[in-house]
């Protein structure tokens, strides 16, 4: 197989709160490979956004990547600092977190984009969408002819108003060239009329259209890895259906690789090749799409499967997952697998921190239970309090 | 059959827009918003009603004016035998206490400053109950009914005396169930009760709901738009499009079996969590759901329904048809415009035939034939000099649709189904003749 495209390792964020230090993503590890849709799933509050946004490099103050590795496969960028930066670069593949901040904030579009639940806010709403593709388009073509000049206009372009509002852009900085280019990718992304709707704001688009036109916006710098954070969490599902049948459609025409986020699990099935499963900052358990869902070893992993009801088999009762998520405040967070509490197959082997295990080279998880079968004689005793 | 405990005929709620004095000074129309338009259906004893739909189509609406939470713009609504609009103060009281709802948020719908304990106790309260506490005070009374409907739903009638925010979403759930239980009512409204819920929690709140109902005998009316979540709990299933309901059916019927074109397509949308889903790709229905100030003539769903009826004497396979009616939508809402086509096909103005051919190219989403593909070609030389309601009118005159001139009826059968393609709604109303009324898209 081709290496990877991207390569995650030990990847670690925390953000430094009034309350403590709260471990939002521990020692994340997964790859994704050239032109597939990795997944992550997992609940709210499980560390999926935070990840994502750590892989690009977009996380703010009070957070802050904490450890590991984002091995990027670029072959040019790895060529330009060998020579300068030996540590950041293996192969083909670079660091990213080790590179120049100059040099990273320029791979934000062509290299790696995202797109978001809320497009609404990812879009400012006092300009046309147009005009913010096109801004996005300009980009990408003025450092394309000057790669470091114009690398400071392109902060975070596309990556939320945050970002976005900081700066307006203005009619002068958008060539007309980028403005056709806009009308393309508005019409590649299914927009009706693309020529008269790039003449309108935000508000005027419905939220399925919002979503498209935030998408033809990532799609300007024509990125290798487009991180989809949530992408159709907020759509109805016939709209979701579209956006879906779009993202693959755009995967499999511009052969770039998605990161899909998503708590839905039947989002993952239908869109994904590979997944991790997060639980608590970590992913506790990562393989192709098969093993998960079919032989899945981890008991969070179980439990949320067994969590859903199916829609094409009402008859079972649902099993949930008693607890909750837990608190990943640092000064809170047991020195055992974090599941441990919740897991109905406690052991005390479990009261220590759980390695990965790799179980045939492609499936992981983070459980004894890769290594032992469960036992009662050596069950853990739990109080078992509904939803506490 | 028994009868019903909660009979809906026609109920209709419209909002009004630009309705204020300024308005009328300004002399602006009244603009109505049709959210709920004549609906009708009965809810049994102990049963589990659900009511699906996608967002804005008029479920929560429901659920509200039939609780007399809003006021109905028409038709009627009995409970017990009892017509909810035309109950006087003391009846309204009773209904008040037998009817309860259940709001989606849990974290809005709970009074960040009272204690769980005083929020459960509210409805007692309010109603001044109970009229004879025994030998405890009133006061007392209440709070020991309170610890014991905590303890009902699953959480420790220690944590009486804490607030809203020291919960999660699944205990403000739960809270709020408990609340709603408090005056031991008949009938609970669950609108969304689990859609803000992660999988894990939601599951915990749905196997409660399951057992309170066969515990205490309660009825259900289920709002939901998650199709996975109403299989598992319904019995009965309603399923709602633009104000409308398209279908209702026993679930398993309704799951296995869909009649509606649009139930079917909502059902083939839902992504499963299963391997057998990897890669599938869905028939999405194609655009948005139409503005409910404006919706279509005749059947609702016309505008994106993939079985849209062609006219009878109109030989066309279905993929050309849905296509020629999608141009058709898109010249009602705007979409077409030619001066684009022009500035693509010839800046000059001259090459009508490249005109024809990139106008086809952009609106026209499948291989036309015959004369169905003459017809169509010169709807779009009318187009040339920006005539589009010559477009239109030969559109029309030669792919008028059954579906957009009537308006199907839910026939009266178990399994009703509001589509021309079934025998159960044959009874239509005659709508007016379209004159294309506009069928704004999304805002
Ligand atoms: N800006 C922030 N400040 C403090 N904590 C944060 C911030 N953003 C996220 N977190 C915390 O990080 C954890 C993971 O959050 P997130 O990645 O958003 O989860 P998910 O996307 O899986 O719902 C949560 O405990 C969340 O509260
Ligand atoms: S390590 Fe132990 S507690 Fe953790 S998930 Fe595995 S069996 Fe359960
Ligand atoms: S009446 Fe016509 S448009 Fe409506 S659902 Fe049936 S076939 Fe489709
Ligand atoms: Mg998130």
């Amino acid at each position: 197989m081709a290496d990877p495209i991207l390569k995650i390792r030990d990847l670690s964020t925390s953000f430094f709160t009034e309350e403590g230090k709260v471990n939002a993503v521990d020692s994340v590890t997964f790859d994704v490979e050239d032109g597939e849709i990795f997944g992550i799933v997992g609940e709210s509050g499980s560390g999926k956004s935070v990840t994502a946004l750590s892989v690009i490099d977009l996380i703010d103050s009070p957070g802050r990547v904490t450890g590991g590795e984002v091995w990027y496969r670029n072959a040019d960028l790895a060529e330009e600092f060998r020579g300068s930066r030996p540590e950041a670069v293996d192969g083909d593949f670079v660091d990213v977190r080790r590179l120049p901040k100059g040099v990273r904030r320029s791979l934000r579009g062509p290299s790696f984009s995202m797109i978001f639940q809320d497009a609404m806010s990812s879009f400012n709403p006092s300009i046309t969408v147009g005009e913010q593709i096109a801004e996005a388009v300009e980009v990408q073509r003025r450092a394309r002819a000057n790669p470091r000049r114009t690398r400071s206009r392109t902060q975070g372009y596309g990556l939320g108003s945050a970002i976005l509002d900081t700066f307006l852009p203005n009619r002068d900085y958008v060539s007309n060239e980028s403005m056709d280019r806009a009308v393309e990718l508005l019409d590649q992304v299914g927009i009706p009329d693309p020529e008269d709707r790039a003449e309108e704001y935000p508000h005027q688009f419905s939220g399925g259209m919002l979503q498209r036109a935030m998408i033809a916006q990532a799609l300007a710098g024509e990125p290798d890895i487009l991180v989809a954070d949530e992408p159709t969490t907020a759509l109805d599902v016939t709209i979701q259906a579209q956006i879906l049948n779009l993202l693959r459609d755009l995967q499999e025409q511009e052969g770039m690789s998605i990161l899909m986020i998503t708590h839905n699990l039947g989002v993952i099935a239908r869109m994904c090749d590979r997944v991790g499963v997060m639980y608590a900052g970590e992913i506790v358990e990562r393989g192709p799409l098969g093993d998960i869902f079919e032989n899945p070893v981890h008991p969070y992993t179980q439990g949320l499967l067994g969590s859903v009801p199916d829609i094409d088999d009402p008859s079972d009762r649902l099993e949930p997952i008693t607890g909750n998520v837990p608190s990943l405040l640092e000064s809170e967070m047991p020195d055992a697998c974090y599941f441990a509490d919740r897991c109905p197959k406690a052991m005390t082997d479990c009261m220590t921190r759980i390695p990965e295990y790799d179980l045939d080279g492609r499936h992981s998880v983070r459980c004894v239970l890769a290594e032992r079968e469960y036992d009662e004689a050596d069950a853990l005793e739990q109080e078992v309090m509904a939803d506490d | 059959m028994t009868d019903p405990l909660l009979s809906v005929r026609d109920l209709q709620k419209y909002y009004y827009e630009q309705d204020t004095f300024v308005d009328t000074l300004l002399g602006r129309e009244r603009q109505s918003v049709k959210a709920v338009d004549g609906i009708s259906f009965d809810i049994e004893p102990g049963e589990t009603l659900g009511l699906v739909g996608e967002s804005g189509c008029g479920k929560s609406t429901t659920g509200e004016t039939l609780l007399r939470l809003r006021e109905a713009t028409g038709g009627a609504v009995e409970f017990d035998g009892e017509n909810v609009f035309e109950m006087g103060s003391d009846e309204l009281k009773a209904f008040r206490k037998d009817a309860q709802i259940v709001f989606q948020d849990p974290f809005s719908s709970l009074d960040p400053r009272m204690t769980i304990g005083d929020i459960i106790a509210e409805p007692l309260r309010i109603h001044d109950m109970p009229t004879d506490p025994g030998d405890k005070s009133k006061r007392e009374w209440r709070r020991d009914k309170a610890s014991e409907l905590l303890e009902r739903v699953g959480l420790s009638a220690t944590q009486l005396d804490r607030y809203p925010h020291e919960f999660s979403g699944g205990q403000r759930q739960r809270i709020g169930v408990a609340r709603a239980l408090a005056l031991e009512p008949e009938f609970i409204v669950l609108d969304e009760p689990v859609s803000a819920l992660d999988v894990s929690v939601q599951a915990q709140v749905l196997n409660l709901l399951d057992d309170l109902q066969t515990e205490l005998g309660l009825t259900y009316l289920f709002i939901a738009h998650d199709l996975s979540v109403v299989r598992h709990i319904c019995d009965r299933v309603a399923v709602m499009y633009l104000g409308n309901i398209v279908e209702l059916g026993p679930t398993d019927e309704l799951f296995e079996s869909p009649k509606h074109p649009y139930t079917e397509a909502l059902l083939e949308s839902v992504p499963r969590p299963s391997t057998r889903e990897q890669g599938r790709r869905v028939d999405a229905l194609s655009g948005d759901v139409p503005s409910p100030r404006n919706p279509p003539s005749g059947c609702r769903f016309r505008t994106r329904c993939p079985k849209v009826i062609p006219p009878d004497d109109l030989d066309i396979d279905q993929e050309a048809y849905r296509a020629v009616m999608d141009l058709r939508d898109a010249l009602v809402v705007g979409d077409v415009n030619p001066d684009h086509i022009w500035e693509t096909a010839d800046p000059e103005r001259v090459d009508e035939e490249a005109f024809i051919e990139e106008a086809r190219a952009r609106h026209v989403d499948a291989e036309l034939r015959g004369d169905v593909a003459s017809v169509v070609d010169t709807a779009l030389g009318h187009l040339v000099d920006g005539d589009v309601e010559q477009t239109q009118t030969v559109l029309r005159e030669t792919f008028e649709s059954p579906c957009e001139t009537r308006r199907p009826g839910v026939g009266d059968t178990t399994h009703p189904a509001a589509c021309h393609l079934y025998e159960g709604s044959d009874e239509v109303e005659v709508i007016e003749t379209t004159a294309d009324a506009p069928v704004s898209a999304d805002d």
